[in-house]
């Protein structure tokens, strides 16, 4: 499977993205396709409409771009997970304190801009977040909606489109 | 963490909400704009307005909203079609969207629909 676009953030609607293919795997992590193209990683901007916090462990929480509903998990167990204990402990405490100033931005009704790891969770495919911005500008989903209908378009078809 | 219950709130535009709209049906979830022209505290039922449409949107369940008669609110939530067809909007969440580009949002708005009824 074609995998160009394997590590670019897409930016892709909550409807496109709840549509990706989903193909299971014995030795490696489920893998995600649209069209035939490998995807990894998502950018997404939509107004926060739940919000789940399991403190130490996570901040479940949906973000709503108009077109679909995606659930977002912030992982807040770093100082605890074996996952990490590998790295080095000034890293991890790093890595711990942004995603503890995300969870707190994370609000009901604000616009959040979210990127993050595509995965699944019993089948529901979820975003894994690894950053959280905030959007101020009342605009802003409208431009994010805009270069979502603009590389589907001219990006992420044409590329599906080559591989025929 | 299966997705959850929480429903997306379609994108439409106030005059596009008429009894014979696909939108208006008991319990539809729906993403509203407009400018706020009347709020009451005692009730805490707005009315926002866009061009000659206006709607009526039941805030009781929002916290941290400053109302300012004039400014330009969005809401989602779940529309309630009263026995007289007098339709509400029970908002779940609303933000103040004042500087938002309406007639951008308009026309993005269109090019959104028809990009998603082509795919």
């Amino acid at each position: 499977m074609d995998n160009r676009l394997c590590n670019t953030h897409v930016k892709l609607l909550a409807f496109d993205l709840l549509s990706l293919t989903q193909t299971p795997s014995f030795s490696d992590p489920i893998s995600f396709s649209r069209k035939g193209i490998l995807l990894s990683r998502l950018e997404t901007v939509g107004v926060v409409t739940s919000r789940d916090l399991k403190p130490n462990k996570f901040l479940k929480f949906t973000v709503d771009d108009g077109t679909g509903c995606i659930t977002c998990i912030l992982w807040l167990n770093h100082l605890n997970s074996p996952y990490f204990s590998r790295r080095h402990p000034s890293d991890v405490r790093l890595i711990a304190n942004a995603a503890d100033r995300f969870a707190a931005h994370v609000k009901l009704g604000v616009v959040a801009r979210v990127r993050g790891r595509i995965t699944s969770f019993r089948g529901e495919l979820q975003i894994t977040v690894s950053d959280v911005v905030i959007e101020r500008d009342p605009n802003a989903e409208i431009l994010h909606w805009l270069d979502c209908v603009r590389l589907a378009r001219n990006c992420y078809d044409v590329v599906a489109s080559q591989r025929k | 963490m299966a997705s959850s219950a929480i429903k997306s709130g379609a994108l439409v535009a106030l005059r596009d909400l008429h009894p014979s709209s696909q939108y208006y049906s008991q319990g539809t979830s729906l993403r509203v704009t407009g400018k706020l022209q009347e709020y009451s505290v005692e009730t805490a039922i707005a009315i926002i307005a866009d061009g000659s449409a206006n709607l009526k949107i039941n805030t009781q369940h929002i916290r941290d909203l400053n109302f300012r008669v004039g400014s330009i609110y969005q809401f989602i939530g779940e529309l309630l079609i009263h026995t007289d067809n007098e339709a509400v909007l029970q908002a779940r969440v609303g933000r103040n969207v004042d500087g938002m580009d309406l007639n951008l949002y308009h026309q993005s708005l269109r090019l959104l629909k028809q990009f998603q009824a082509n795919q």
